[in-house]
């Protein structure tokens, strides 16, 4: 196997990613993820210096829709797919630890 | 009645008997809910059999028959579980979305409602449409009809197994690289991926947005004509979706038209990997479209062979970006963390399947400082060179005709292993999407039982050519239609 990308690389794309992986699985998606990038190694057959990227396919000028209120889907429905709502709001772990708090506090 | 007997009926032939009152949308909706009930056990191509729903729609049809039957009017229809149906479960075969019941319908399913449809349940599908096979389903695998050792392919498996079994009727099922068409060839029906930007994907879950477009799965080629019809046009929700009318019946030319069209055959569609029969089918539904006038010539599109590899780093890519939207706060799993980060570590970690990760890290890695020029440019920049292929050959030739796959539906669990192995199923179905053409696969005949696919590329927006002469070839063929005995001695 080709070393295209290192252990230490995967696991810096794993966190950027937001997954984590036991020390086995980064060795199983260490083979493979480097397996398929040398694959990719094809492309350097390929004279691309004069060649423009398609990063999208369109066929007619992209639309622009007037700025104008519409009703949009029902809040509450909405609201009823979420794992934790209060008060209308999604809720999510605290976000600034205690700590920082007080700093920020003090600061102010 | 029974359900043998709607093996080759169209939609035409449905509605005929409706006008007859030899049977009423209820009858037919419970015929197709026994067929599920008997052959679940075997295929498992549904993930959520939408029972009572579909009874109690098809009764206030049966109750009030307009005079004039919209398109689909009383026609029951199986959707692939990555398209949103509001109060029916979307889970796109991922933990992540187990628990996931949209609160909106797709475009897609607002206009089959509209044309009188009946949702008859939701597909199993490779999570997050990233498979070839459907045994990336986190729900368990599809088994493929005509031997149940098999696969169906996929990413819409449960759809095309579920048309192939006549469990359903129709079905929609989604293609990014091939997943409509790969499953078709493998079931032996007919399956469109239509021009991108023919069909709104407002509520498809996004897998990669400059490759994903939805497309029908039907037992003939009419009934495809028809499900276009009904979902395809305009759509202001998507700014991807080409402002244009739906495709009409009317951009169908006459048999007298299609025996003036001059087919390409791409040599790089034939190398020494393809399966023998594959080929030898292929040659032999060319032969007779000779036999009918029709010109063929063969034809090149020199960077085929670089495609597959630009492919899967344009479709991880946008996966990775299109993916960090399930993070446990406004759907979907969520598994609770010390704090913000550890919540999205968590419920990312435990949501999401083995091959959806693989393919997460892969885009990050081609999208990530240092390596975008060197992945995700070039990748772009092939991209441009397939596209200018299919347009030059286009030039010349009005279709184009290859086979759908290299190969005959494999065993379950033969290619899990190698993940760059599965992916060469694709190989013949990603050029096309990556210039955004339209393609239909239809069978072409059996070899020891199991179907061969073959495949019409268009140009864009040129549906009525290309389904033209799948219509003209169809019935060229006349081949039975799948109708699979699933005896408990059948093929094990």
């Amino acid at each position: 196997m080709k070393e295209v990308i290192s252990l230490q690389e995967l696991k810096r794309i794993a966190q950027l990613s937001k997954l984590e992986f036991s020390e086995e699985e980064f060795q199983g998606f260490f083979k493979d993820i480097n397996n398929i990038a040398a694959h990719f190694e094809k492309l350097n057959e390929l004279d691309l210096q004069d060649v423009s990227p398609t990063s999208h396919l369109s066929w007619s000028e992209p639309p622009f829709f007037s700025d104008e209120p519409r009703p949009g889907e029902g809040r509450e429905e909405v609201l009823k797919v979420a794992p934790w709502v209060a008060g209308g709001y999604f809720v999510v772990p605290r976000i600034v630890d205690k700590e920082e708090k007080r700093n920020e506090d003090r600061r102010v | 009645m029974k359900i043998e007997e709607f093996r080759d009926f169209t939609i035409a032939d449905y509605h005929h008997l409706f006008k007859e009152k030899k049977i009423s949308p209820l009858e037919l909706v419970n015929l197709f809910l026994e067929r599920i009930k008997r052959e679940e056990d075997r295929i498992h191509a549904f993930l959520f059999v939408n029972e009572e729903e579909a009874k109690s729609e098809a009764q206030k049809k049966a109750e009030n028959p307009p005079d004039e039957f919209p398109p689909l009017w009383g026609i029951p229809i199986a959707i692939k579980d990555n398209i949103c149906t509001r109060g029916i479960p979307t889970t796109c075969g991922s933990k992540i979305l187990e628990n996931f019941t949209p609160p909106y319908d797709a475009t897609v399913i607002e206009r089959l409602k509209k044309a009188g449809a009946i949702i008859l349940g939701k597909t199993n599908m490779d999570e997050f449409a990233m498979g070839s096979s459907t045994e990336n389903s986190a729900f368990g695998p599809t088994y493929n009809p005509f031997d149940r050792r098999r696969v169906p392919g996929g990413s819409s498996g449960g759809s095309a197994a579920s048309v192939c079994s006549l469990e359903a009727p129709l079905a929609l099922g989604s293609d990014t690289g091939g997943s409509v068409r790969q499953p078709a060839a493998f079931c032996g029906v007919v399956g469109l991926r239509p021009t991108y930007g023919r069909i709104s994907r407002y509520g498809v879950v996004s897998f990669a947005s400059s490759l994903d477009q939805i497309g029908p799965i039907a037992r003939n080629v009419e009934d495809i004509i028809t499900l276009l019809e009904v979902v395809s046009g305009k759509d202001n929700r998507d700014s991807t979706c080409a402002p244009y009318p739906p495709f009409g019946k009317s951009e169908i030319p006459a048999p007298e038209e299609i025996r003036k069209i001059k087919v390409g055959v791409p040599r790089e569609y034939f190398p020494s990997g393809l399966e023998k029969a594959i080929g030898e089918k292929i040659q032999e539904a060319l032969e007779k479209l000779r036999g009918e006038g029709i010109e063929i010539v063969e034809v090149s599109l020199p960077h085929t062979d670089y495609a597959l590899e630009s492919y899967y780093i344009v479709a991880p890519a946008e996966a990775s970006s299109n993916l960090a939207r399930y993070d446990g706060v406004m759907y979907g799993l969520r598994v609770e963390g010390d704090n913000l980060q550890d919540m999205y570590f968590k419920t990312r970690t435990l949501g999401f399947g083995k091959e959806v990760k693989r393919r997460i890290i892969l885009g990050t890695y081609c999208l990530s400082s240092g390596y975008y020029d060197e992945y995700y440019l070039k990748g772009m920049k092939v991209r441009t060179l397939i596209k200018q292929d299919f347009e030059e050959v286009l030039k010349n030739c009005d279709l184009l005709i290859t086979p759908t796959t290299p190969s005959f539906p494999f065993f379950l669990g033969k290619e899990v292993k190698d993940p760059y192995e599965m992916y060469l199923n694709d190989v013949f179905t990603i050029p096309s999407a990556m210039a955004g053409l339209p393609s239909v696969s239809l069978n072409c005949g059996y070899k020891e039982g199991l179907p061969v696919g073959l495949q019409i590329i268009g140009g864009p927006f040129e549906e009525g050519k290309l389904l033209g002469l799948a219509l003209f070839l169809e019935k060229l063929l006349a081949l039975p239609s799948p109708f699979p005995g699933f005896k408990e001695d059948n093929n094990e």
